[in-house]
């Protein structure tokens, strides 16, 4: 018997000129792991939201069908009273966490759900413990790198023993081997506890190893639900991108192109004085898009910005010719206009017509005139890839450009930056299957703060 | 020590400062708060330390200059139309370290408590208030995490080769970082929502009971307050 069910559930969010669901239909039973994927904007979390009750209650808009969790309708049983019952886990990390302690955080939920006083305790350095986060527990959140905390925030549902897990994009800010644990520790829940575990992912190769169904969504609307097997022949021939494993990684072809930025030597130590770079060296050429990987903490996106100029090496030397620009992780930081070409041309001296430009190039023409808050998260991506193409770099960093990214907008990217012979571009990614897709040499930096080309 | 006894010290070591008379015993206080500041962790303690003792240095160099007081003339300056002629006397000269002495006790007692308190457990503590404390709790948190938007800001600017200099470069951020603010509200508001934030029969994960030093904090603080109403 199913755990919660959607029965022709449809909803527009207050002021959407579309349905962000429409129709849906799905039930969801006791241990089992469903993977819901889809392109940006697809509903995907709509989804997830509607089963926590968030939908309508905490979004308003309009609601039609019926959802039911664990006998419980939605519809009169409001997101806090279902807690506990459903735990979720949201996208990004950051905004969800409410103490300034680790283990306070974690404790936060079974305190609201009134769970014994002398257990909550145990329980949330036991949910710590199976996310490997133990240590943090005294912690502060804001000392915590992005992995960490999105273990301590999966840890704070995980205490709460939920008989629905939904994980939105659980593994978005973590390294390979984090990610796998994750996904792992998902599915042991869902066959020891037999919790219903409903996820969205993005770099859906290893989800599609381990779940047992995947549900597809287009526009809104429910293309495809199915068990592994199925889902893997459908999406094969409807969306390719989304079971291919990306390009071999560590091909590395040999480019001729000027030498574009050297780091030789190089270390940085931020203010607690801890080396997270010693003696590292890198070397990128025009024409060469070199991917930069390595678990969380081994200092990528340091380096990147080292070789960026946005940081001064304590010592060895960065050498560069020409311009730099860095793409930031978070696309919301490129919100300073009022207008999308506006935006885009702060780079590039004012000139609209470069920004005009790198919109087209990103896909973005037509949208010249938004502003840059109402565009979706996908098309913030695009914005910000554009404003930092407009100013025309001969060295281009992308740190992290897929977090988030559906696999069919990756392959648009990886495109896009394969067919660019008029720079050196350097891509921090955690994805694995997009650096095999976009480099031509992968760059291993280890913990141990060592680099190794691949 | 609890947060709750070791609040109640910093605030009976505040208050015996404004309540001392004597400038030794103002001083003696500020400088045990500064030594319990200055063991806090460097990149966390020092813009509290600019703003404690850089108010306190403030205010010792204007008060000689507003105050007019008798006393013995050290330096006679300009006369200034409404306020007259600028003097600097002893008089106003050991009342302004007085005062910035008091300021400086009072700042660091806010910077220890700031530094050093666990501000979660202050909220656990509040019992019957917990709904506003949290409120406060997470007011105070949107400093340092504005502080660290900023800071994105400013190197998504530098990534596309825009320095933010002066008050303009700076003016810019304040748009986006006040939006920014708004969605990060929306969304803490909505994770808060689905952990059962507001449901009725909440508990609090128990607490260790008050120890010798918890009790003894306290005593202290009683103490301080009235050895600083009586004899400092």
């Amino acid at each position: 018997m199913a755990l919660a069910v959607a029965e022709r559930v449809s909803f527009l969010y207050p002021g959407a000129a579309a349905p962000a669901l429409r129709d849906v239909s799905v039930g969801l039973s006791p241990g089992q792991v469903t993977l819901v994927l889809g392109r940006s904007g697809s509903g995907k979390s709509t989804l997830l939201r509607a089963f926590a009750a968030l939908i309508p209650h905490f979004h308003g808009g309009r609601f039609s069908g019926r959802v039911e969790v664990a006998g419980l309708d939605t519809r009169r049983h409001g997101p806090a009273a279902l807690a506990g019952t459903v735990a979720t886990l949201f996208q990004d990390p950051e905004d969800q966490v409410v103490f300034t302690r680790v283990l306070n955080e974690v404790a936060f939920g079974l305190e609201n759900v009134g769970t014994p006083p002398s257990e909550i305790e145990a329980r949330a350095t036991s949910a710590l413990a199976a996310v490997g986060a133990e240590h943090l527990a005294a912690r502060l959140v804001t000392e915590l790198s992005g992995g960490e905390l999105q273990r301590v925030c999966l840890a704070a549902t995980l205490a709460l023993e939920p008989r629905l897990l939904l994980l939105d994009e659980p593994t978005s800010q973590l390294d390979p081997e984090a990610a796998e644990a994750l996904v792992e520790l998902a599915v042991a829940l869902a066959r020891e506890r037999g919790t219903a575990v409903l996820m969205t992912e993005q770099r859906p190769a290893l989800p599609l190893e381990l779940c047992d169904r995947v549900l597809f969504l287009e526009d809104g609307s429910l293309a495809f639900d199915g068990p592994i097997a199925e889902a893997r022949t459908w999406l094969a021939e409807r969306h390719p991108v989304f079971v291919s494993a990306g390009g071999d990684v560590g091909v590395h072809l040999h480019h001729e192109g000027d030498v574009v930025a050297r780091l030789d030597d190089v270390s940085f130590a931020y203010e607690d004085h801890l080396l997270v770079l010693d003696g590292a060296g890198l070397e990128l050429r025009r024409g060469e898009v070199v991917a930069l990987v390595g678990p969380n903490g081994s200092g990528k996106t340091t380096l990147a910005k080292l070789a960026a100029g946005l940081l001064e090496p304590l010592s060895g030397s960065v050498a560069r010719v020409g311009r730099a620009t860095y793409l930031s992780q978070d696309p919301g930081r490129y919100v300073f206009r009022d207008r999308a070409d506006e935006e885009v041309a702060i780079g590039a001296r004012g000139d609209l017509a470069s920004a005009r430009r790198a919109l087209a190039t990103v896909g973005l023409a037509g949208y010249e005139h938004r502003h840059p808050r109402d565009l979706s998260s996908g098309e913030r991506e695009r914005l910000a890839l554009a404003a930092v193409l407009a100013p025309d770099p001969d060295l281009l960093i992308l740190d992290e450009p897929t977090r988030g990214v559906d696999p069919e907008r990756k392959e648009e990217l990886a495109r896009l930056l394969r067919a660019d012979p008029s720079r050196a571009i350097l891509v921090v990614t955690h994805d694995i299957a997009f650096a095999g897709a976009v480099a031509d040499r992968v760059v291993s930096l280890a913990p141990e703060r060592e680099l190794a080309g691949v | 020590m609890r947060p709750v006894p070791a609040a109640v010290l910093l605030f009976g070591i505040a208050a015996a400062a404004l309540l001392a008379e004597r400038t030794a015993s103002v001083a003696v206080l500020a400088s045990v708060l500064l030594l319990v500041c200055l063991r806090a962790p460097g990149a966390r303690r020092w813009p509290y330390l600019v703003g404690a003792l850089g108010s306190a240095a403030a205010l010792l160099l204007v008060t000689p200059f507003v105050e007019r007081l008798p006393g013995v003339i050290y330096w006679t300056g300009p006369t200034i139309p409404v306020v007259g002629t600028l003097d600097v006397t002893s008089t106003e000269l050991s009342g302004a370290v007085f005062n910035a002495c008091r300021l400086a006790a009072v700042s660091l007692a806010f910077a220890a408590y700031a530094l050093w308190l666990d501000h979660d457990r202050l909220v656990q503590a509040a019992g019957l208030a917990r709904r506003s404390v949290l409120a406060v709790a997470l007011a105070t948190r949107l400093v340092p995490a504005l502080e660290r938007d900023a800071a994105g800001l400013v190197e998504a600017l530098r990534g596309r080769g825009v320095e933010p200099e002066g008050l303009r470069g700076r003016a810019r951020l304040v748009s986006p970082l006040l939006a920014g603010s708004l969605e990060r509200s929306l969304n803490l508001a909505e994770a808060m929502d689905a952990r059962g934030f507001g449901r009725a029969g909440a508990t609090r994960m128990a607490q260790p009971p008050w120890g010798a030093l918890d009790r003894l904090a306290v005593t202290g603080a009683v103490l301080a307050i009235v050895a600083g109403a009586l004899w400092l």
